[in-house]
């Protein structure tokens, strides 16, 4: 029985990496003492994997075919994606993918009537590469990375990213193996990537959603922010919530809000958030 | 729904983008052979000049994915230490002037600089 040791959750803007610095001396300090934080954490847990949850941002499947999760089941992962490297200001980086637990994923999961895709070479742009640069800098922790759609339509509504996030933890805690399990949702806050409104972050938005992940309770996140809510927020960015929502799953109670910055610098509300207490 | 729902699924420039961007030889080709490269890919003439003006509403009118948009104005512009970011400010400045202008005065309340 492998056992979920962490939760956790941070914006993965391009701009954390590729132009840190555009943003205000304020913004730069509370982004690397939260993440920082994060990492703390993470390492005090003394997890053997970090589970990501991403969401692929149409690099690895065409839009004729984009499925709805998507496991990385390699032995090592290799990012960032070629064309994305000068992007994201990052030198090429190395993290051994656990693979009897990626491919456990995808065949289990299908036994439990979840549909996984798999890829045994995913690439990677910002929404696995920048939390890796802060929170598994020296590859200490393997890496099991599961992208999402989110920007594809028709896109999953937070309730369905909670079933499948349920699913996956009891999928995960079935794995014949003592592993230690972190998961880690990657994306948000509010953000419209290449919409009409690119330029423009939704602070209230944000301040409301992480309210309700501060108050803790499951069932009022789910039936007050809805996937329309989110698309009001920034369309095709700020459903990367979907990722946070399906972590969600793994917890209980109140999140610590370790961070939030309405960054227009790095185009997307940026935030940072552990959950002090895993369901059981 | 939301801007997203706007795009076409079925439009040859979702596919173009998504093969040029994963080939070097293609980026290339984009920039000396911009046309020869839409005609093979079959895009219509009215999705290669939007693209070709650099026009973040045209392209979008036409069903390109949002997310899209940025990355043709990457592969025009480059993209290293966000360098791009004053050019494709510039074309969503022309395409979407109130939204940009609103969250240019948003950035400028913040002061978080660009």
């Amino acid at each position: 029985m492998a056992e979920i040791v962490a939760a956790m959750a941070m914006t993965h803007s391009p701009g954390l990496t590729g132009w840190f610095t555009r943003a205000s001396q304020d913004y730069q300090q509370q982004a690397l003492q939260a993440t920082a934080e994060m990492r703390r954490r993470l390492v005090a847990a003394r997890p053997d994997v970090v589970v990501m949850f991403s969401n692929d941002h149409l690099l690895n499947w065409p839009i004729n075919n984009v499925p709805e999760y998507t496991v990385g089941i390699a032995d090592e992962h290799v990012g960032p994606a070629d064309w994305f490297d000068e992007w994201l200001a990052m030198e090429q980086y190395r993290v051994p993918g656990h693979s009897a637990i990626a491919r456990w994923l995808v065949n289990e999961g299908a036994r439990r009537g979840l549909a996984l895709a798999y890829l045994r070479e995913m690439q990677y742009d910002d929404g696995i590469s920048v939390p890796t640069h802060y929170l598994n800098p020296d590859a200490q922790f393997k890496l099991v990375p599961v992208t999402m759609n989110c920007t594809v339509p028709p896109i999953p509504t937070p309730e369905r990213a909670y079933n499948v996030g349920t699913l996956i933890r009891e999928t995960l805690r079935a794995y014949p193996g003592n592993e230690r399990v972190a998961v880690v949702a990657t994306g948000g806050l509010s953000h419209e990537p290449g919409g009409p409104r690119y330029f423009w972050v939704d602070e209230e938005f944000d301040r409301w959603f992480l309210e309700l992940l501060k108050r803790g309770d499951h069932a009022a996140l789910l039936r007050e922010c809805t996937l329309e809510r989110m698309e009001e927020a920034g369309s095709g960015g700020t459903a990367e919530l979907l990722a946070w929502v399906l972590v969600l799953a793994f917890t209980r109670g109140p999140a610590d809000v370790l961070a939030y910055m309405p960054a227009v610098a790095w185009r997307s509300g940026t935030g940072m958030v552990v959950w002090n207490e895993i369901a059981r | 729904m939301g801007n997203v729902e706007r795009c076409d699924k079925t439009l040859p420039s979702n596919e173009m983008i998504y093969r040029v961007r994963r080939d070097p030889a293609l980026r290339a080709r984009f920039l000396t052979d911009l046309e020869g490269l839409a005609r093979e890919f079959g895009l219509s003439r009215a999705e290669y000049e939007a693209i070709r003006d650099k026009d973040p509403r045209r392209m979008m009118d036409l069903g390109i994915h949002q997310y899209y948009v940025p990355q043709i104005l990457r592969l025009f512009f480059g993209a290293a230490h966000n360098s791009n970011a004053s050019a494709a400010l510039e074309c969503y400045q022309r395409a979407f002037p109130d939204e940009t202008a609103k969250a240019m005065a948003l950035e400028a309340r913040l002061g978080g600089g660009r």
